[in-house]
């Protein structure tokens, strides 16, 4: 018997293995269409069939172009690796979406095509393309430091803070008015603790700085700052301390959490957390997923300052080399742009769109914001958007998770806030020399 | 020696114990792939489901290529399975047939590949299979493991097993020493092959890292690469998906090791695996 | 045995060839890496000299590194080779039944891929909804945030390894501890020896070759294995609570795109492997020497 099995075995795998070294070569080009490489971060989970079905539409309605997506998994940071192997390999994509927090990065370090000079080449006509349909504070989420135009914004994020209406309810709290301020976020958590005997809150903990930013800016802090034409750490004044401070007493009095995020959603999906603050990127998902009916109100402020909060999502850049795949990846871009793509965007993934128009537009998404409410408080913030920090220069990213790594520290107790921020800063100071 | 039953009760008790622990993560990862959402929060250590559900299983089925994934899985196991077990064979046989100047040395070079840190040489060789084009190949993922030291380490022990009038019979009629190899010491030493070929398939299977750099085309994932998805940072929570992806990324390795099981433990006993 | 040179040439190829592309010309080039700076994909590669060395060994990271490497060793060695070690004496010498049972239901784990491990831990240990935490809390316990809490992550981190190669390592100790002649145990019984002094003298000098082996394997993979979790897990995190010296490595090479840095990191990696391994083979060559 196992004489056969080996038999059996071996012969299974010498033809699989025979047939995939076959099958490896590259598939070969029409040389009547032009074939674009659209590379993107969106799983399955998160937007992966919204970019099909936007693709699909696109090549039926655009004869001559073919384009083809390309999945990248772990966000950004995957995306970047790829795209520097692929372009020392020679073959870049054409059309990708860059997260704000590569901007400067991707300024530096990557050979993109300029908006502008792609515009006034391959189509002059929408020379005033991003000025006629994007908000100044908006266009600006792809422009680097030095003043180049990268690429155009595309997806829009905004934190907002999801609660649990049951738990709120059961506190003895209203969940019809929800926190508004971090104060009152303070003492919800601190009600729900005692009431309910459930944790109270949480702050998401991805490997960025991204909701951290939307605090200490709110607060009127600010993360980084230019000096003597260098850009230096500014994250290590009392405003940026005493905001972060707020989160870290919640976690030492244990009305706050302090987790991964995988399991603080998980607690908080499970009816164990009352209050996540995160992107609205998470919003189809969390309803999706939980027990109970998700709500959400905007980004708490501090009292009597200005919300700021960075915007989260992706630009798209353009990478192609020859004057045809520039025209291509261009009107590709155009129609990713357009109000009816952004319209099923935001279905998709629960980006806002970054054009005007297109949330009063009714082929847009009047009805569906009318609708939505959880919607609505990401939409309200979208004039409180500011641009994401991104830490330039060779060790930016090194620079970066030195503040990721300072939360731990933060929430953890180690420190307080100001010691701790001072050190970081310190460390991103000497890295970004 | 005599059986002396009170004497060894607690023993099995402490291996039952052991025994729990080492089979409950499994028996949980199974169970919350047939639970639905509501359950797997509501009854996290009820171990049954309390309706069983498929809704999971058929979810991965229509969002996932799952076929593609399997195959990619199989394609480039199979491939480093094979290319090992012939490399190791011949490596072996030189080693054990032939004299020649700088053996140790040379099997010692060899052997220490097995132990070099596999992050210590991932970038190099990232560059190196993205130069030759190969990303996102499974022969990308199998080229760098063609060989194995620790392969060619047991295949040189096993050989020496073999009686020496029996090779010393096939030179006397002038037989080739690949007539040798093959003829003569191969038949005896295939249970040996086998079980370092289901070790080599199992762990090809299994492997994360290096396909996790090499393959980032969706299409072109393996499943333990394909999990990862389900924990990325906006991947999503859905945990009765999650385990159910992890429950069919199990299955394969498990089933080979169940109906082989008593063949594997015993060659790992005879061989008695020494360093 | 025959003396030619092209044949056993012709026989090692393959081995030889493979092994120089994939694993020895890596590590030159780790080398000559490690003295520019580069991020990959500039064009211009700067010589900077020993520069990435001094950076590596004037920063404080590198003695947290250091430090958690070795808390790693400690708590693989005692999951994965002590206990194994201690369990699989108990089932070749003090039962007498089911033993091959437990060898095949132990051995399961260990067909199992890391990234499912690590899936399934994720949720074991989630501190407010996973079993551990509700456990706990029977006991009117609060679960700590595992891998989030710099004194748990890396028990955490190595627990999920335990799981996955205890069995393995148990078959392995197992198959050394069965060679160990029972007449030998039974001659030192009849002198009244006791139970320590049998294990002392006659199992541990007995079975030290394999022993040894399973110490090396857990040691040098333990700490790779650890690279699945903490690459799905926690990024080496919290504030590179959990990092080690391999994966400080990729962590360098492509998280931060320092290319010249990951490779001096590189270089001392192996140069600590590389010392590891010789103080292993000195030892072995000396127990050998006794064994006979």
């Amino acid at each position: 018997m196992l004489k056969r099995f080996t038999k059996l075995i071996t012969l299974l795998c010498l033809s699989a293995f025979v047939i995939s070294l076959s099958g490896c070569g590259t598939a070969q080009k029409s040389n009547q269409k032009v074939t674009i490489e659209y590379w993107h971060v969106n799983a399955e989970s998160f937007g992966g069939a919204t970019v099909k079905q936007l693709i699909e539409q696109f090549n039926k309605e655009n004869p001559d172009i073919e384009v083809v997506e390309k999945y990248n998994p772990d966000m950004y940071k995957g995306l970047t690796q790829n795209l520097q192997a692929a372009m020392a390999s020679g073959k870049n994509p054409d059309v990708v979406q860059m997260g704000y927090s590569y901007l400067n990065y991707a300024g530096e370090n990557l050979k993109y095509d300029d908006i502008p000079e792609l515009l006034s080449k391959q189509a002059p006509e929408d020379k005033n393309f991003m000025q006629d349909n994007f908000l100044p504070n908006i266009i600006s989420l792809a422009t680097t430091d030095d003043g180049k135009q990268i690429g155009l914004p595309y997806s829009v994020s905004v934190p907002v803070l999801y609660y649990n209406p049951d738990i709120l309810k059961q506190a003895g709290l209203d969940p019809n008015k929800p926190p508004r301020t971090w104060q009152e976020v303070t003492q919800y958590a601190q009600t729900i603790k005692d009431k309910t005997g459930n944790t109270g809150f949480f702050m998401q903990e991805y490997a960025d700085n991204w909701a951290q930013q939307a605090l200490i800016e709110s607060n009127g802090g600010k993360m980084l700052t230019k000096k003597d034409n260098k850009t230096v750490a500014a994250f290590d004044s009392p405003e940026a301390a005493q905001a972060y401070q707020i989160i870290a007493d919640m976690v030492k009095a244990g009305t706050g959490l302090h987790a991964s995020n995988e399991e603080a959603f998980q607690a908080f999906l499970s009816g164990k957390v009352g209050m996540v603050c995160t992107t609205i990127g998470k919003r189809e998902n969390f309803e999706k997923s939980a027990k109970f009916t998700v709500m959400s109100t905007a980004f708490p402020t501090f009292d009597g300052k200005t919300r700021k909060v960075p915007a989260g999502g992706n630009m798209l850049m353009i990478f192609s080399k020859d004057a045809e795949k520039q025209k291509a990846a261009w009107r590709f871009v155009k129609f990713l742009e357009s109000p009816a793509s952004l319209a099923l965007w935001t279905k998709g993934t629960g980006y806002l769109p970054p054009r005007k128009g297109v949330t009063e537009d009714p082929n847009g998404l009047k009805d569906f914001v009318a609708q939505n409410k959880n919607m609505q408080s990401a939409m309200s913030q979208m004039p409180d958007v500011v641009k994401w920090a991104s830490f330039p220069g060779a060790n930016g990213l090194q620079a970066e998770q030195a503040l990721i790594d300072v939360r731990d520290v933060i929430l953890s107790g180690k420190q307080t806030a100001a010691d701790a921020l001072k050190q970081a800063a310190d460390k991103v100071n000497s890295l970004l020399q | 020696m005599k059986i002396n039953k009170s004497y060894n009760f607690h023993w099995h008790i402490l291996l039952l114990i052991v025994v729990l622990i080492e089979l409950w993560p499994l028996l949980f990862m199974v169970s919350t792939s047939f639970k639905t959402m509501d359950q797997i929060f509501a009854a996290t250590l009820n171990p049954f489901p309390t309706s069983f559900i498929l809704d999971n299983y058929l979810r991965v089925l229509h969002t996932l290529p799952l076929g593609s994934y399997i195959i990619n899985t199989f394609i480039v196991a199979s491939g480093i399975t094979i290319a090992k077990i012939f490399t190791s064979l011949i490596a072996g046989f030189a080693f054990v047939y032939y004299d020649f100047r700088h053996k140790e040395t040379i099997f010692n070079a060899l052997l220490f590949t097995f132990f070099i840190p596999i992050t210590v040489i991932i970038m190099p060789n990232y560059l190196l299979i993205s130069k030759m084009g190969l990303l996102n190949t499974p022969l990308g993922v199998i080229l760098p493991q063609l060989a194995d030291g620790m392969g060619i380490f047991l295949m040189r022990q096993t050989m020496r097993g073999i009686p020496k009038p029996l090779i010393e019979a096939g030179q006397l009629e002038n037989a080739s020493p690949w007539h040798i190899l093959t003829r003569i010491m191969l038949p005896l030493i295939k249970p040996a092959i086998f079980a370092m070929g289901i070790v080599f398939f199992i762990d090809s299977w299994n492997q994360y890292f290096w396909p996790l750099l090499v393959l980032n085309d969706k299409a072109s994932y393996t499943l333990p690469i394909a999990l990862q998805m389900f924990i990325s940072a906006e991947g999503g929570s859905e945990w009765g998906i999650a385990m159910a992806v992890a429950t069919l990324t199990s299955l394969p390795p498990l089933l080979l090791y169940l109906v082989c099981q008593r063949f594997i433990i015993n060659t790992f006993m005879q061989s008695g695996v020494k360093g | 045995m025959k003396h030619y040179h092209w044949q056993p040439a012709l026989f090692l190829a393959p081995a030889i060839i493979v092994s120089l592309l994939f694993s020895y010309w890596p590590l030159l080039q780790d080398i000559w890496l490690s003295f520019h700076s580069w991020n990959m994909v500039s064009p211009n590669m700067k010589f900077i000299g020993l520069q990435n060395y001094l950076q590596l060994i004037s920063g404080p990271e590198l003695i947290k590194v250091f430090s958690n490497t070795f808390i790693y060793i400690a708590i693989l060695v005692s999951i994965n080779f002590l206990l194994p070690y201690l369990l699989s004496f108990v089932m070749a010498h003090r039962i007498h039944r089911f033993s091959f049972f437990y060898r095949s239901i132990l051995f399961i784990p260990s067909t199992l891929s890391l990234a499912v491990a690590s899936i399934i831990f994720l949720w074991i240990f989630n501190p407010l909804a996973g079993p551990i935490s509700l456990l706990l809390s029977t006991m009117g316990l609060d679960s700590p945030s595992w891998f989030k809490d710099p004194s748990f992550v890396i028990m955490a981190i190595s627990l999920i390894i335990g799981w996955k190669v205890f069995g393995y390592n148990l078959i392995v100790l197992f198959a050394a501890m069965v060679a160990v002649p029972k007449d030998l145990i039974e001659a030192a019984k009849l002198e009244n020896a006791s139970s320590w002094h049998i294990f002392r003298h006659i199992i541990v000098p007995i079975t030290s070759p394999t022993a040894l082996y399973v110490f090396v394997i857990t040691i040098v993979f333990g700490l790779q294995y650890v690279l699945v979790p903490l690459n799905m897990l926690t990024q080496g995190g919290p504030d590179q609570s959990s990092t080690n010296l391999v994966y400080i490595v990729y962590q360098y090479g492509f998280v931060f795109f320092q290319t010249g840095k990951a490779a001096a990191f590189a270089v001392l990696t192996m140069l600590v492997y590389a010392g590891f391994l010789v103080i292993k083979s000195k030892l072995l060559n000396k127990l050998v020497h006794y064994e006979n």
